[in-house]
């Protein structure tokens, strides 16, 4: 597309963010896949629409104010990049332009309420667990709290479960194939510390020695896509330099870290980190991935046959490009049946803290989801991130199905314990 | 009252002037659908018959252009000659049905069940409109989308909004061979049952007839295409059918010439085509039955031809009755369009535009 | 203002948010997928219901503002591009199927229904929705009806025209009529197939009844590399000479498969100079039998290379890339202008040799895509908006494109319709008279000219066969040039 923005005035990530809008041809195909234009059906909340607006506050012919409702709306959840025939990277024109807007604009005493609690609670483990256990006693205020803050409240769970603190080191089962860094996350030990114990246990039944580094912290990729540059920067800091480099990988098991990790690069551009912030990306590596090409011990047969539904998380299937082998990995597990959800390229509507600054919307979408998964039949889901399982469980629950959920490595782990 | 003045123009011009000299005037080609011709003739009849030949065929091109009246049966031949064919097969060749009479009757026979009907394989029409004009519409190659569907307009305009001069068809390769299924069935229902289940088929079908005999429905399923599978194809949509025996060669040739040509249709009985819906199959089965009258449902049951031995109008307000539209091919009445109209006012626009003298018989 | 009036009336039914009157609500309609034309409307309006578009018309009618209706805005010819200051009704929310009837074979929709989920709601029957435009997984039925679209599985089946059967439409002056019904055969003029490809001049169809076609029991599909263009327009041209009569026939040239290649990578042969796809369908017996036909033929034909689709997935992999094909242009170029012409299959080598030499004339690239079994190119011409005089030079090779079509006895739009884009090569195409007509017989319809005002019919100045300095419609200042 046509365009009269300087590029100079953009800063070192504004030649990403132009030749974004250059590429794109207008040609629509991204509407196909968006979940916002799904639910909203306006041109302003497809890919399509949001580029343009970008392209015309970058120009300076629209005022900011006005198009960041639609950008704000945006799940950020690259199934348009998938779809793209033109091959637009969307993400490397929102991430910036979400930053720039940030430093910008003025947002309500509520919405700085809800930025505050994300961001200094959610990637500190400790305080996001007092958080929860005070949330749950805070829940009798649910009827009088506005929308975002009550939807807060909503994705508390009922019971934390235990978590016992992670080793230093998890030794390999036999002869070492091996040796990889894990990052342990953030909200994921709080809210589901069983799947990084899966993850080691699957990891060292195939011979791989996990190093989980004391002083690691949040990959900073919620801050990232809430437009809080700087703090995303300070907590990613902090990875640089707590992971080793005599490592084979640095594993993720969750998705939406590990396609912030991936951005590293873009996020320290005109930094001096750039450089080691860009070999760290390139080291980081999906647990799934990393599974498929080591090749796995052959799992034994579950104790009971399972139908399940295996749901993309668009951090891994459209950020990261990875579909493929988690159901390569998921298949060898002899009476393990995938089946595939309709429109599966659709998001759940979690991405990142989607749902608490978008409630209405994340409900629409996760809504779509529930319904999509429900008409498999299938008896549970399977998928690789945590902000997925959260909402998907949310609004299963709602639909009156509450089907069990499992990360890929615990449905391994879980065949591997069968044997 | 004096006989009709008859003109026979033989090129584009003096058709123009023909028109222009008259003020109401019908138009006859081969003379196989007089249904089609007004009540009360109008005291100027225009014969197309001389404004006939081909203009342009390239066989390499799978389409030809040619003039109005034309006879089907010239052009089938020389198609043939170059293995190709209409595939929306047009009834009364033998009777020198034009191609100009087909287009304003909007005919198709049994074989549209394949691929299509004459409106889908019209590409390019001029015709005369009541001003006088020479107007082309559509083109002359296979995928034309400028300018409004001109041709489709004419298809079925029975003569009343311009008279064509020449007309542009898009033609297939012929099958090398056909075959045919002869499936008597117990009752219209059991009728209606296997066409529903042949509909979701994925068999090929050139054509499926449903005819009468001693009072039963029996389906003809015709099947085309390379002569060496074709036993086969056949003997697989047999046992997917439970049923049917395969007609002989010569009786598969003569069947479908009858179905061509309506020789079914008594001498001298009224003609009309009653498009429909399979839900409406019953309804009008038994009007039919009632009266007597003889009929075929073409193309899985998409309409009927129906011989009706009584009046036309007996014949237009029965259909009025059961929601159904006709069209008079043979016999007479005021208007060729039997039953309930479609779109009265669109018609009485159109007509405006392209004969506003009424130098054509109306639409009404 | 008639503006004011009109958008007070309706807001007094419509919600705000169903009716976009705001800046940054409007820019983002302000064009297609043909981008060298904006022109912002006074208002969008998204419609929910069949009888809030009607609503609309009527009161456009009443106020005399000029209104143009909209899909996905995927038109490549300016189909959907508004009106300065009209009313634009989006139709997508108007997208459920009303009715399907498998035993009819038929399908009733909204005209916002998306063209493949046609396709999916027939599958459990056995039955598929057989026009494909490269864009059907957000293209919708409203916009194919409009512009009659193809696709590349028109060959043997037809065109969007071949697959309406009726329509329940809204003319331009409010009055709703239906047209045509369920049943494949009809009585009278061909008021259906009349109101399909006038490109929204007649109104807009609330619904649409479409034929459904059995699903193919088996798809055979061949590509072949070749040397030459030239080669591979041979080898199409013996594949009918043969008598075969495939579902498709796409050709692709080395510009058009690099870019597929880069947005897909759908495997095809990367050191051809033209591609040819050729897929057979039909029942198992006779797709065998012609495939070993067509094999021969092929084979005589001399390819570099010669695959067969081994799967569904395969075959998906190589439609794929072919759909693509023009999207992805993008990657190669920062802009291009696609053409849609027509010419005689068996004058598609001389087509694309004089194509070649206008474009090292005009040192401009142009990939070429086309459907070689019906003779509709579709040249890429690709250039870089920002590099003075580009744009111009990329027009001006454009209108000789077309002009070539028109000498070579074609036409100048195969599928997306004249639109915009194509208005000044009507009156090369058409003959005085044969416009007159067709004027006539839209302000019969539409005596105020408010339905896609300025589209289709060339200005009524002397036409100029290539649009040199501004657009006639910008000089008006109804639209302006990126």
């Amino acid at each position: 597309m046509q365009h009269t923005i300087a590029v100079e005035t953009l800063g070192p990530q504004g030649e990403a963010m132009v030749k974004a809008i250059e590429t794109c041809v207008h040609c629509g195909f991204c509407l196909a896949t968006c979940p916002t234009y799904r639910v909203l059906g306006e041109e302003m909340d497809s890919p399509r629409g949001r580029i343009f607006l970008m392209k015309e506050v970058l120009e300076g012919q629209l005022e900011s104010r006005s198009a960041l409702p639609y950008i704000d709306r945006c799940l950020g959840c690259l199934a348009c990049v998938t779809s793209c025939p033109s091959g637009v990277e969307y993400g490397e024109l929102l991430a910036p332009f979400r930053e720039r807007a940030e430093q910008e604009r003025s947002r309500s005493a509520l919405e700085q309420t809800v930025r505050l609690l994300v961001k200094e609670t959610l990637p500190y483990p400790g305080r996001f667990r007092l958080a929860v256990q005070s949330g749950r006693v805070g829940r009798w205020l649910r009827p009088w709290l506005p929308a975002e803050l009550g939807a807060l409240l909503d994705q508390l769970p009922e019971r934390l479960p235990e978590a016992p603190a992670l080793p230093e080191i998890y030794p390999a089962q036999g002869p070492r194939r091996a040796r990889v860094a894990l990052l342990a996350g953030c909200v994921q030990q709080v809210l589901a510390p069983q799947i990084n114990w899966a993850t080691l246990r699957v990891l060292a039944r195939n011979g791989v020695e996990t190093v989980i580094p004391r002083g690691q912290g949040c990959c900073g990729s919620l801050s990232l896509h809430i437009g809080e540059g700087e703090q995303a920067r300070m907590l990613a800091r902090q990875n640089l330099e707590h992971f080793p480099a005599d490592v084979d990988a640095i594993l993720t098991n969750a998705a939406g870290c590990g396609s912030g990790m991936h951005e590293y690069g873009l996020l320290f551009a005109g930094h001096p980190e750039e450089q080691a912030a860009r070999a760290f990306g390139a080291r980081v590596c999906d647990i799934s991935v990393f599974l498929d090409e080591l090749g796995l011990v052959p799992p034994a047969p579950l104790r009971r046959p399972l139908t399940a539904a295996y749901h993309d998380a668009c951090h891994l299937a459209h950020a990261q490009r990875v579909s493929a082998p988690p159901r390569r990995l998921l298949g060898q597990i002899p009476n393990l049946r995938l089946v595939e959800i309709p429109d599966g390229e659709l998001c759940c509507g979690s991405a990142g803290t989607y749902n608490l600054e978008q409630p209405e919307l994340a409900q629409a979408i996760g809504e779509l989801k529930a319904r999509a998964i429900l008409s498999t039949g299938a008896e549970a889901v399977i998928l690789g991130n945590i902000g997925c399982m959260n909402q998907i469980q949310t609004h299963l629950k709602l639909a009156g199905q509450p089907l069990p959920l499992w990360h890929t490595v615990e449905l391994l782990d879980q065949a591997y314990r069968a044997a | 009252m004096s006989a009709p003045t008859v003109v026979a123009p033989t090129s584009n011009q003096e058709l123009q002037e023909a028109v222009c000299a008259c003020s109401h005037l019908a138009v006859r080609g081969g003379g196989s659908k007089p249904g089609l011709s007004p009540e009360q003739p109008a005291p100027v009849t225009l014969d197309l018959r001389l404004l006939s030949g081909l203009l342009e065929y390239d066989p390499g091109e799978f389409t030809f252009t040619a003039r109005a009246g034309t006879p089907l049966k010239t052009v089938a031949a020389t198609l043939a000659e170059h293995g190709q064919y209409l595939p929306f097969d047009p009834p009364w060749v033998d009777q020198g049905a034009t191609l100009g009479g087909t287009v304003a009757a909007g005919l198709s026979g049994s074989g549209r069940y394949r691929y299509g009907g004459v409106r889908d394989f019209l590409l390019g029409v001029r015709f005369v409109d009541g001003q006088g004009r020479l107007v082309r519409g559509g083109g002359k190659v296979v995928k034309n989308a400028a300018g409004f569907d001109l041709p489709k307009l004419l298809v079925g305009s029975l003569g009343r909004l311009g008279v064509l001069a020449e007309v542009t068809f898009k033609v297939f390769p012929q099958p090398e061979q056909y075959t045919t299924l002869r499936l008597p069935q117990p009752s219209l229902e059991a009728a209606l049952a296997t066409l529903a289940t042949l509909a979701r088929s994925s068999f090929d079908l050139e054509a499926l007839e449903w005819v009468e005999e001693e009072g039963c429905p029996v389906l003809y399923l015709r099947q085309g295409g390379l002569a060496a599978p074709l036993a086969e194809r056949q003997a697989a949509l047999r046992s997917w059918l439970g049923g049917g025996e395969p007609l002989a060669a010569a009786d598969e040739v003569r069947f479908w010439h009858t179905a061509r040509e309506l020789a079914w249709v008594p001498e001298g009985s009224l003609c009309a085509k009653v498009p429909l819906r399979l839900e409406q199959v019953a309804a009008l089965d038994a009007l039919l039955s009632a009266y007597g009258a003889p009929r075929r449902y073409s193309a899985g049951a998409a309409w009927a031809w129906v011989a009706w031995p009584a009046a036309a109008a007996e014949l237009h307000r029965a259909l009025s009755r059961l929601q159904l539209g006709g069209l008079l091919l043979k016999g007479q009445a005021p208007s060729p369009l039997l039953g309930i109209r479609s779109a009265p006012t669109l018609a009485e626009r159109i007509k405006g535009v392209l004969d506003p003298f009424n130098r054509f018989p109306p639409l009404g | 203002m008639a503006q004011t009036a009109l958008l007070d009336e309706l807001a007094r039914s419509i919600p705000p948010e169903r009716l976009l009157r705001q800046p940054a609500q409007l820019v983002p309609y302000e064009s297609d997928a043909l981008t060298a034309f904006r022109s912002r409307p006074a208002a969008v309006l998204l419609a929910a219901t069949q009888e809030e578009v009607v609503q609309a018309v009527r009161l456009c009618h009443r106020e005399a503002i000029p209104f143009v209706a909209r899909g996905s805005g995927t038109s490549l010819s300016g189909g959907s591009l508004p009106i300065q200051d009209g009313l634009v009704i989006a139709l997508n929310r108007l997208n459920r199927i009303l009715h399907l009837d498998p035993a009819q074979r038929i399908a009733v929709v909204e005209p916002g229904v998306i063209n493949l989920a046609v396709s999916r709601a027939a599958a459990p029957y056995g039955l598929y929705y057989a026009p494909d435009p490269s864009s059907q997984q957000i293209c919708t039925i409203g916009g194919n009806v409009a512009f009659n679209s193809g696709g590349a599985h028109c060959l043997k089946y037809g065109m969007t025209a071949n697959h309406v059967l009726g329509l329940k439409v809204v003319l331009p002056d409010g009055e709703v009529v239906e047209l045509g019904g369920a049943s494949l055969e009809g009585v009278g003029p061909d008021w259906t197939g009349f109101f399909v490809g006038s490109e929204g001049l007649f109104g807009i169809a609330l619904e649409i009844t479409l034929r459904l076609l059995p699903k193919p029991a088996l798809y055979r599909t061949v590509l072949a590399a070749y040397d030459s263009l030239e080669a591979a327009g041979d080898a199409v041209a013996s594949i009918v000479a043969a008598g075969l009569l495939p579902g498709a026939m796409e050709i692709m040239d080395a510009l058009a498969i690099e870019a597929a290649e880069a947005a897909v990578q759908a495997g095809y042969p990367r050191d051809a100079a033209a591609l040819l796809i050729v897929e057979l369908e039909g029942e198992p017996l006779q797709v065998e039998a012609e495939f070993a036909q067509l094999l021969q033929v092929v084979d005589r034909s001399h390819p570099r290379t010669l695959s067969v689709a081994k799967d569904d997935a395969d075959r998906a992999r190589i439609w794929k890339g072919r759909k693509s094909a023009f999207s992805a242009v993008g990657r190669l170029s920062p802009d291009y202008l696609v053409q849609d012409g027509v010419v005689p299959r068996s004058r598609l080598g001389a087509a694309l040799a004089a194509i070649e030499q206008m474009s090292r004339r005009h040192a401009l690239r142009v990939a070429n895509v086309f459907h070689a079994g019906d003779g509709n190119l579709h040249p890429l011409i690709l250039y870089d908006g920002r590099v003075d005089g580009e744009l111009e030079r990329a027009e001006a090779l454009a209108g000789e494109i077309l002009q070539l079509c028109i000498e070579l006895g074609g036409s100048i739009t195969g599928e997306h319709g004249v639109g915009v884009e194509k208005r000044q090569y009507m009156a090369a195409l058409f003959a005085e008279t044969d416009l007159a007509v067709m004027a006539e017989l839209r302000r019969a319809l539409d005596p105020g000219e408010l339905a896609n005002r300025g589209k289709m019919f060339p200005d009524g100045e002397a036409p100029a066969l290539r649009a040199q300095g501004p657009h006639p419609l910008e000089r008006l200042g109804l639209l302006s040039r990126e």
